[in-house]
């Protein structure tokens, strides 16, 4: 099977971006997506620092913990030395295949997240930059505010369509 | 004589005319109008037949606190009961029922209850009906919920949308009157952020009735504009037509919004209502007070009206609600109704004040009656006159047309949602708003203050005080003067009024009049909260807004106690009613739960699964194949090849969760009852889990990846569950170990290939050499794929007893490593099996699943014993798995279960019984926890929990299925049905 032509197939490959005056939600290249687990009271902040210095975007997830995500898959060697880099600090999972990104977009972002998540996600509440981990009605999500009217959102790829579904439903209103 | 459109006046467009039909007739009222003030310009004013003895009504007020005009808008799907017409707004082709009437309005035959009354008062049903008893539910009752009632919903589906959504905000401002606005105002400008709610299509509350100016603008006008300003300010969200029905825990407000509900056709991307949570640092009520009616004989027919109720429709509608009126009141507001009644060209022919004593200067043309009362009111359908009741005499009057003020109560029931209760206050004869309110103040009329001017200040200085706690320094709005200001004094209740020979209704909704809570005091129910059950006061829509007070002031002079002493019913949410639609929200249908895919769902649906529900997981279950025609057909060839060649199995739902850390060894050897010290780098095990009590609480395999790295697979249905429960145990029991977790159930796309021909499948796309030797039994390790394309973590582990592995690659790459597989398969005779193959196969090998892990069982009972460790240290459950009725002997065991016929089928969940014993619980010696049929035993086999099972394999028993009437005789046996020397799995 060495000439077997593998075929790597998105969550969202079928799912057209979806764009209104309002909002827009478009499916992130499934590039990659390492959970960073810190050492019990370590302080990796100056190595996460250094690697989005590098262009990597580091996010952050709960104590301890962070995401490190992008658009371009990473190879095995890649991968390898990245993960040798967390280390000793933190250790890091691959989740690039677990995890899927879905950018949401437009000046009614806020108002569209509004319907699923209890979240404050007022700019002046919630500024670039921020992390946190929600529901978006029924499913729980990560969001990222990325730009002043756009979040990325990181939902368990078993969820991504279910998801993708209710945003678009939410979405709907602002629609032409 | 009617009421009737005023030819000018009002904020009405008059150039936007509006059609609509109210039963049928067609009608036509303005842009601006709601469905009551239509309704009474054309002169409707029968609009309702009343709960119970069928009375006509009309329009009472002017809000939401209508208990009469409830009609049934719309139909199909959008048929909406029990809308109040004074909370609706017009639309073009509006159409409005009338309900509880039958055949017609005007002629309803279910007011001959009327006649009836002296034997339908309260808890008339209690003492009745009582023989024979069999007729209560064949004859009563289906009787008289058709004689009373509301409206009826229907049965359709509801075509349109609705959505929840939160808020947040520093300050909430519930209602936009004189306070609210003056509030709103001062936070807007300040820049916190600010939400103002209001119930009505148009903010300003009782500004939009009143003739006063503001600052040189008339108070309507005022209104206007400060929406305006307020709508311009980006820190500011004005949520008109929104009435916020609860407060709850942190601060958190319910409300909802009729986003739709004014318009003729619902637009399809947009909901119809929202259900808003709006969490507020701060909020502020200002909900202003609603008018009392006053008890008097007669109150309830047409052309009887609240007078704030009367000079809104005047004042805002352009509307007249009579051509000659009187106006009762016990207090001086009733007289800037009648002042603009005149002033509008009515007809006023009296002004009768309860007060002897009344101060309030009157230079209007209506004559004033002091210290006198209405003691009747006559009319059907209409009101023709009332009785004057006077130092003992009494006078008749011809007016088409009455407005009582009995008072004003304070909307407290948001501030009495959280536990408060309300107090009374003598000095305002009210019931006020408890005091110490975390998070919440008042501000305006709600807490008895009185007059425009005042209310506004409050509303600003309230808000003032309130930012001010947030850090937010700002003076409070000042507005210009306000000319034509009334202050209403607080004035004496009066809750009985002398020289009464009508019924004089207290709660109009529930048809409950003054002699019916005099009987309730008469025969015990005297406590507000069994009056309330006993006379239905209270109840229903309008959960007694107009009536609750008049009854309380009742029961207290029947009792003879302050009303402080009777006190309220308890204020709960809603405060009106909420749609289950907005309760329900966009979840229904294709939303309502998500749905959870695996990263092989597709492979499975095109290799043509038919998918069965897990949880939120979507499973395939069996795969058909042309000329099956049942499931069992399907599901028997599959168990069938896996056995003779191989076959391939979705099981990317197992829970998957990777553990590192420099302690993950010891923390594992502490959550599984069994070693995992020692497990070497590149195999796998198999774990029980036991809760603190030494039961059972989930099973799968852990895997040593790396010397610090573990893989550990829970079954699907507690992958979150034990996922928490390492949390917790990592986090809060042994924080001193260098543990870390991560779910990794959605990385992995996970394939269980199994069946003699496995290897030879697997081996032409894994690079590495798996061979018995050097990938045996419980070997677990990552693997080069396809050449070095992709790597995959490969476990030879098996489910089905068969030689077997489990393959997982990253998810996006599993479809087409699936694919390969069954191409590679293809020549030996590969199939693709489901969630029920893989039932009948670990059924077939003894292998439990949650069937088993019932959350009664210890390992022992499941012939695990030795799986729990006597020589570790400690371990979950360690301390527990050995009480006495944990080893006790009769305890219920794992057994094997077959018919004694093998034609015979018997179903799980069957009981066993000893062979000759009677079916009685009594005599329950377990039950069947699996069953299914077995294509290799060529019977149904099961397994079971029964009473010393390990004992008594061979023994004959009964499985006997009571719900079904069901007895299959049959045999105890080992739960191993197939290769109990395990040498298929070594080969």
């Amino acid at each position: 099977m060495s000439k077997y032509r593998l075929i790597h197939r998105p969550a969202l490959s079928d799912k057209q971006p979806f764009n209104a005056s309002g909002i827009g939600l478009t499916a992130l290249p499934e590039g990659h997506v390492i959970h960073v687990l810190a050492e019990q009271g370590a302080d990796p902040s100056a190595m996460l620092k250094g690697l989005a210095e590098q262009g990597h975007s580091v996010r952050y997830a709960a104590p301890g913990q962070w995401y490190i995500v992008g658009d371009e898959p990473l190879a095995d060697d890649a991968l390898a030395a990245l993960l040798t880099r967390l280390t000793p600090h933190a250790e890091g999972v691959d989740q690039s295949h677990g995890r899927v990104r879905i950018l949401a977009r437009g000046p009614m972002v806020e108002r569209v997240l509004a319907k699923g998540s209890g979240t404050d996600l007022a700019l002046s509440a919630f500024v670039v930059g921020r992390s946190t981990t929600t529901l978006i009605g029924h499913i729980a999500a990560h969001i990222t505010r990325v730009e002043d009217h756009a979040f990325e959102i990181m939902v368990l790829r078993g969820f991504a369509e279910s998801l993708w579904d209710d945003l678009a439903q939410m979405s709907a209103e602002f629609a032409a | 004589m009617t009421s009737y459109r005023l030819p000018k006046g009002g904020l009405i467009d008059r150039q936007s005319p509006l059609s609509f039909r109210f039963d049928g007739k067609a009608l036509s009222g303005f842009s601006g109008d709601s469905l009551a003030s239509a309704l009474l310009a054309n002169g409707q004013r029968l609009v309702a037949r009343s709960f119970k003895y069928h009375r006509p009504r009309g329009i009472l007020t002017a809000g939401s606190a209508e208990p009469n005009a409830l009609m049934t808008i719309g139909s199909g799907g959008r048929t909406e009961p029990n809308t109040r017409a004074t909370m609706q707004e017009l639309y073009q082709g509006l159409e409005a029922q009338s309900q509880n009437r039958w055949p017609s309005l005007d002629l309803d035959i279910g007011a001959l209850n009327s006649l009836l009354s002296p034997f339908l008062g309260a808890g008339f049903y209690y003492k009745t009906f009582m023989w024979p008893g069999a007729l209560w539910e064949k004859l009563y009752e289906p009787f008289i919920r058709k004689a009373a009632g509301l409206g009826k919903a229907t049965y359709e589906a509801d075509p349109d949308g609705y959505e929840k959504s939160w808020a947040h905000c520093d300050l909430l401002v519930i209602g936009a009157g004189p306070a609210g606005l003056g509030a709103a105002l001062t936070a807007g400008r300040s820049g916190a952020r600010v939400i103002v709610v209001d119930e009505h299509a148009l903010a300003g509350g009782s500004l939009l009735a009143e003739t006063a100016s503001i600052g040189g603008a008339t108070a309507a006008e005022f209104a206007r504009q400060a929406i305006a300003e307020l709508e311009s300010l980006p820190n500011v969200e004005v949520l008109t037509r929104t009435t916020a029905f609860g407060w709850y825990d942190g601060n958190v407000f319910g409300a909802v919004q009729r986003v739709q509900k004014h318009v003729a056709t619902p637009k399809d991307n947009v909901p119809v209502e929202r259900l808003w949570r709006i969490a507020a640092k701060r909020a502020l009520l200002a909900t202003g007070t609603e008018e009392r009616p006053l008890v008097f004989g007669g109150n309830d027919i047409p052309g009887v009206m609240m007078a704030g109720a009367a000079r809104s429709y005047l004042n805002r509608y352009g509307v007249a609600f009579g051509k000659r009126a009187a106006v009762f009141t016990t207090n001086d507001s009733g007289y800037a109704l009648a002042r603009d009644l005149e002033g509008a060209g009515v007809e006023l022919a009296a002004i009768v004040d309860s007060r002897a004593d009344a101060a309030i200067a009157w230079s209007g043309k209506a004559r004033l009656v002091k210290g006198a009362f209405v003691s009747d009111a006559k009319g059907g359908k209409s009101l023709s006159g009332i009785s004057i009741w006077k130092d003992g005499k009494s006078e008749t009057l011809d007016v088409d047309a009455l407005a009582v003020s009995g008072g004003f109560s304070p909307i407290i029931h948001l501030a009495c949602h959280r536990g408060g209760r309300p107090v009374w206050s003598d000095t305002h004869s009210a019931f006020l708003a408890p005091t110490k309110l975390n998070g919440l103040s008042l501000a305006g009329a709600v807490k008895a203050t009185s007059g425009i001017a005042a209310c506004m200040a409050d509303g600003a200085a309230q808000a003032s005080a309130l930012l001010g706690e947030l850090g937010f320094k700002v003076e409070p709005a000042t507005f210009g003067a306000v000319e034509g200001d009334i202050a209403v004094p607080a004035a004496k209740a009066v809750w009985s009024i002398p020289g009464i020979k009508g019924k004089a209704f207290v709660d109009f909704q529930n048809d409950v009049h003054r002699k019916d809570l005099g009987l309730a005091v008469q025969e015990g129910y005297g406590h507000v909260e069994l009056a309330k059950r006993y006379t239905t006061t209270g109840m229903a829509t309008d959960q007694g807004k107009l009536s609750n007070v008049n009854a309380i002031g009742l029961l207290a002079e029947a009792r003879g106690v302050s009303p402080a002493d009777v006190g309220t019913t308890t204020f709960r949410p809603f405060y009106t009613p909420v749609s289950f639609g907005a309760l329900t929200g966009a979840y229904h249908r294709d939303h309502f739960q998500p749905v959870r895919k695996s990263p092989l769902h597709d492979w499975a649906a095109k290799n043509g699964a038919k998918f069965v529900e897990t949880g939120l997981w979507y499973r395939s279950s069996w795969f058909p194949r042309d000329g099956e025609t049942s499931w069992r057909e399907s599901v028997d060839r599959e168990v069938r090849n896996v056995r003779l060649n191989a076959g391939l199995c979705d099981v990317s739902m197992l829970g998957k969760i990777e553990i590192v850390g420099a302690d993950a060894g010891e923390f594992l050897n502490r959550i599984y009852s069994n070693g995992f010290a020692k497990l070497p780098v590149g195999k796998a095990r198999y774990g029980l889990m036991l809760r603190e009590d030494g039961i059972v609480y989930d099973d799968g395999t852990t895997s040593r990846i790396e010397e610090n790295r573990y893989f550990m697979t829970t079954t699907t249905a507690y992958a979150a569950g034990v996922m928490n429960h390492l949390e917790f145990c990592s986090q809060a029991l042994w924080p001193d170990l260098d543990v870390r977790l991560s779910s990794v159930t959605d990385q992995w796309a996970q394939m269980a290939i199994a069946g003699p021909k496995s290897r030879t499948i697997l081996q032409a796309i894994v690079d590495d050499d798996i061979s018995n030797e050097a990938f045996p039994f419980l070997a677990a390790r990552d693997v080069s794929l396809f050449s070095g394309q992709l790597r995959g973590r490969l476990f030879r582990i098996s489910f089905s007893g068969e030689l077997a592995y489990e393959l997982a690659v990253p998810a996006g790459y599993g479809e087409s490593v699936a694919d390969a597989l069954m191409d590679a398969g293809k020549q030996h005779g590969i199939c693709a099996y489901g969630v029920e193959a893989l039932s009948v196969l670990r059924i077939e090998k003894g292998h439990v699943t949650h069937n088993e892990l019932n959350g009664t069982v210890v390992p022992a009972d499941l012939g695990f014993g030795k799986m729990v460790s006597a020589a570790k240290p400690d371990f979950i459950g360690k301390a527990m798995v050995d009480r006495e009725g944990l080893v006790a002997e009769d305890r219920p065991q794992l057994v094997g279960v077959v018919p004694l016929d093998p034609a015979q089928a018997f179903r799980t969940g069957s009981h066993i019984l000893a062979k000759d014993a009677a079916a009685t619980l009594e005599n329950d010696q377990g039950y069947v926890t699996s069953s299914c049929y077995s294509p290799h035993i060529g019977s149904t086999i099961g397994l079971a929990l029964v009473k010393r099972g390990s004992q008594r394999h061979g023994e004959d028993v009964m499985i006997w299925n009571g719900l079904r009437n069901e007895y299959t005789p049959g045999r105890l046996c080992s739960p191993v049905f197939f290769d109990p020397a395990n040498e298929k799995l070594h080969v």
